[in-house]
């Protein structure tokens, strides 16, 4: 059985086209790639340091 | 291949980075997984599986965010969900990685290109925002009707069909609330909320109530089985032929009643038309008769003026020249002046009395003209009607009657007072014994001059003639 306040509570409002910009802009970008990359920046410099 | 750390471009096969020395291995197999997260994902985009696919192509995207292909098809997968501008971030995002020879320009003109339709998706949200907060404001039947305007603006908004189907269930419209859910299933096959929601409305009432429904339960289950009825031969049914000739009889009955009334009366309206068309013809037709006779009247009057006008034509005298006209006078004038320069026993007026007498002083126009021409008369005329009588006398006593009666007319021409010129006119006829004539110069005499010398005489004479 639904409880339909919780439920309408699940709702979120939906971004209207003026915010498209904001939305852009604090989109994480961050992806695997970028991870990894850190990861084995890190591991170099670990390395270097011993 | 692109280098992730140096960004340089190399062979696909090398293992490790000729620029920078990275190792390419795993970044190999990442970009290889996100290949096939994003195949995954179209794959679910082509039967519709909208959901799914999208957790395929964040998947891609979480592995490789320079995954254009699977960018664009999320954008894609977003416009068709609603989810406006969802749709153009991602378009924007992957523009921004790759600038040249990117779908997601075509994408981006599409949906810029027709500001009208641009402005009614972002009606389409704010009016679904609104919706949402009357919804949860707990004014259910406001954001129904908002939603509606959304759905009409947007068709494929899937979260205000999810939004409005469960209002509609919360108001118990749950059939309205189904045909929202499979709307939104059109779009998006495996959604989770539109599978949660259908689940609900598809539970049986029965089921959901305790235990004192199993038997409505059971019934709706084998609702759909319907009893056999036993075989019955059919019988000649006669009502329906009963039936069948009342309601011809009926039909009838209203065609004469209804309709009947209806035909005779435009037939007597056609026949009044025609009747008064007649009617009017025939006024017609005496109005030009009557117009017909005044004109042959007119014509006949019309043509006796014309007969009128042509004797009157016909009994014009022409005006003879004027200067012909007054020759008479100036030469009796110049004449009367050449006698009046002789000695007064030598004047002789007679050839001045002849041209004046041949004038017709009605023809002329000036006073001054008739006013010389009666100067002339009185001056010429007694001298002449006496010579002429003188004349016409002395024939008289030669027994020259017929010369006498000559001079003697001519007498009374120039003077018609002189009694005795009308005396011995009338001896002269009755020496000829013409006494028809002789008469009347006697009676002249008697009755204009009765006081005369002569009329004694001349009503002898006359006694004698009528004797």
């Amino acid at each position: 059985m639904i409880n339909f306040d919780e439920e309408i509570a699940k709702f979120k409002p939906s971004l209207e086209i003026d915010q498209a910009e904001e939305v852009i802009y604090n989109n994480d970008m961050t992806d695997i790639s970028d991870i990894l990359k850190e990861l084995l920046k890190g591991n170099k410099e670990n390395k270097l340091n011993d | 291949m692109i280098c992730p750390n140096c960004k340089s471009d190399m062979s696909d096969k090398r293992k490790r980075c000729e620029r920078c020395g990275t190792d390419l291995t795993l970044y190999r197999k990442i970009l290889r997984a996100s290949n096939l997260y994003y195949n995954n994902g179209l794959a679910r985009a082509k039967v519709r599986d909208l959901s799914g696919a999208i957790i395929a192509l964040r998947n891609s995207l979480e592995l490789n965010k320079t995954n254009i292909n699977a960018r664009n098809l999320m954008g894609l997968i977003y416009f068709e969900m609603g989810e406006t501008v969802a749709a153009l971030s991602e378009w924007v995002i992957s523009k921004h990685f790759k600038p040249e020879d990117n779908d997601a320009d075509e994408y981006i003109n599409m949906v810029q290109s027709n500001p009208t339709k641009l402005d009614s998706l972002n009606q389409a949200i704010k009016r679904y925002n609104t919706a949402l907060n009357f919804a949860k404001q707990g004014s259910g039947d406001l954001a129904i009707i908002q939603l509606k305007k959304v759905t009409a603006l947007n068709p494929r908004f899937i979260r205000a069909f999810h939004l409005l189907s469960l209002l509609l269930m919360k108001e118990g419209e749950d059939e309205k609330a189904k045909r929202y859910l499979i709307r939104a299933g059109k779009i998006d096959v495996s959604n989770t909320t539109t599978l949660q929601y259908m689940r609900e409305l598809e539970k049986p009432e029965s089921l959901a109530k305790d235990g004192e429904g199993n038997l409505e339960a059971s019934q709706s289950k084998t609702s759909s089985i319907m009893p056999i009825s036993s075989y019955r031969e059919d019988k000649p049914n006669i009502l329906v032929f009963v039936n069948l000739v009342i309601g011809v009889i009926i039909g009838l009955a209203l065609f004469a009643i209804l309709i009947v009334p209806s035909i005779t009366k435009n037939r007597v309206k056609v026949d009044n038309q025609e009747y008064i068309d007649y009617s009017a013809g025939l006024a017609l037709q005496e109005e030009k008769d009557e117009t017909i006779n005044s004109l042959e009247e007119d014509k006949a009057q019309l043509e006796k003026e014309v007969e009128q006008l042509h004797s009157e034509i016909d009994s014009f005298v022409i005006v003879q020249d004027k200067s012909a006209l007054y020759d008479p006078l100036f030469e009796a004038t110049g004449k009367y002046m050449i006698e009046l320069s002789k000695p007064a026993r030598d004047r002789d007026f007679t050839a001045i009395a002849d041209i004046l007498a041949s004038v017709d002083e009605s023809q002329y126009e000036s006073e001054a003209s008739v006013k010389l021409l009666s100067q002339l008369r009185t001056a010429s005329y007694p001298i002449v009607a006496k010579i002429h009588y003188n004349i016409g006398h002395d024939l008289y006593n030669d027994a020259k009657y017929d010369e006498a009666i000559i001079d003697l007319e001519k007498a009374m021409t120039f003077d018609p007072t002189d009694v005795d010129a009308i005396y011995f006119m009338a001896r002269s006829y009755h020496r000829l014994e013409d006494f028809e004539n002789a008469a009347v110069y006697y009676s002249i005499v008697i009755k204009d001059y009765p006081d005369s010398n002569r009329a004694g005489d001349a009503k002898d004479y006359l006694n004698q003639i009528q004797e």
